[in-house]
């Protein structure tokens, strides 16, 4: 073993004892510079609803995105036990579906960048179905994800918008399937209104889903569907490439190599854009719940 | 510290008939909680009475006592102001036959 004396070795060794010293922060890895750390004891710290597009009438939305509905702050109340809480603090981000086959809800985070570099996205998550049956329903939640929805600075040359789409998907029509996947595929977009101004797709379309390789993963999913469990998640992305580098959940890290994002044209007023979303999907006519009870999103910048 | 304050859409563009009610809401963080229901398009028919509602579980409901009239015109808002509501709350209502409402609903939770 070699100890580097080097100012930037000191320095990176300084930054990874203040970490791994701080309760709040120890249990992730970020890269050198925290964007933001949000652990939902101090608000939705900006985890926001995913509206859709519309031009003129509320009617224009696309009917994907017209189902969804504003996160909310949540203890994990159970009918049978009470509030489990989160891992540091009585809350954790809730992101519920409504009670219908294929539902979803999406809450986003929409941030611009400063430098095409590294980024990192940390989360500790859970899923469980709506507590309206005395059994297991293990294969009543379909999906839980997430994705960004990334485009170049407006001088960079590179004209593309690129939306990385990662889901667990858990299960589809009572199958346990429990497996990583992504998409490369959107919906033909669509005119909003009638003044050429907007356009919208629904890229979370169930379609298109490709599975990652060897992305097969039996998560901790507890014995009734009032127990959960915390399970950790890292995706990294690098901007300056627009390429996915790393996944990793709980003590699994997954092959990237053949892993493409969504990629359409550069839209006119999205430079520099760097949105982060979390979505949840039910497979059964029953409200699928994620819950998130910490995230940290970090670049290296 | 500021005390925590959200806006919440519980419904938006709501096409309501019948029994219709709004998605549950968590809401134990806040001490007190006031819903706007705004009528998006002209209503048709009778405005029924609505409801406020809480639940231990989020699955079984009951009154909490509160009611206001559903908005009789496009554009007219109701609201409901609420302060011990332990943690979920809905609206719901119910329209005789060929009444609606399209609804817009939101919630303003103050801790």
């Amino acid at each position: 073993m070699t100890t580097d004396l080097s100012t930037a070795g000191m320095s990176e060794a300084m930054r990874l004892a203040m970490l791994r010293a701080d309760p709040a922060l120890s249990r992730f890895d970020p890269l050198p510079r925290i964007i933001s750390f949000d652990d939902f004891s101090r608000g939705h710290c900006g985890w926001s609803q995913l509206v859709g597009n519309y031009e003129g009438d509320l009617d224009t939305m696309l009917p994907g995105y017209a189902q969804h509905t504003s996160a909310m702050l949540s203890t994990l109340g159970h009918w049978d036990a009470g509030s489990h809480g989160g891992m540091g603090s009585s809350y954790a981000l809730k992101i519920a579906t409504r009670a219908r086959p294929g539902a979803q809800n999406v809450a986003i985070k929409r941030h611009t960048f400063r430098k095409r570099g590294p980024i990192r996205f940390e989360l500790y998550f859970t899923f469980k179905p709506e507590a309206t049956e005395l059994k297991l329903s293990e294969t009543d939640v379909r999906s839980i994800g997430l994705l960004f929805d990334l485009q170049g600075g407006d001088r960079d040359g590179d004209g593309e918008r690129v939306m990385p789409h990662l889901r667990f998907l858990n299960a589809a029509d009572g199958k346990h399937l429990q497996k990583w996947q992504y998409k490369r595929e959107t919906t033909t977009f669509k005119a909003i209104g009638s003044e050429d101004k907007t356009l919208s797709h629904y890229h979370l379309a169930p379609d298109g889903w490709i599975d990652l390789p060897d992305g097969g993963q039996r998560l901790c999913y507890n014995e009734i569907p009032t127990k959960v469990n915390w399970s950790y998640l890292r995706f990294d992305f690098d901007l300056e490439t627009m390429q996915a580098t790393g996944l990793q959940c709980n003590d699994r890290t997954f092959d990237l190599s053949g892993f493409d994002s969504i990629r359409i044209p550069a839209m006119k007023n999205l430079w520099c854009m760097l949105n982060f979303a979390l979505f949840a999907e039910t497979d059964v006519a029953k409200r699928a719940f994620l819950y998130v009870d910490s995230v940290c999103i970090s670049g290296d910048f | 510290m500021l005390p925590e304050n959200i806006t919440a859409i519980v419904a938006r563009n709501e096409y309501w008939t019948g029994e219709a009610a709004s998605e549950p809401y968590e809401a134990g963080w806040a001490r007190e909680a006031v819903f706007f229901l705004r009528a998006l398009k002209q209503p048709a028919g009778k405005a029924p009475k609505a409801w406020v509602e809480i639940s231990p579980d989020g699955m079984h409901w009951v009154r909490e006592g509160t009611e206001f009239e559903m908005p009789s015109a496009k554009d007219q808002v109701a609201v409901a102001r609420l302060t011990t509501f332990g943690n979920w709350l809905r609206i719901t209502t119910r329209f005789d036959a060929g009444a609606d409402c399209t609804v817009l609903i939101t919630l303003h939770l103050k801790a």
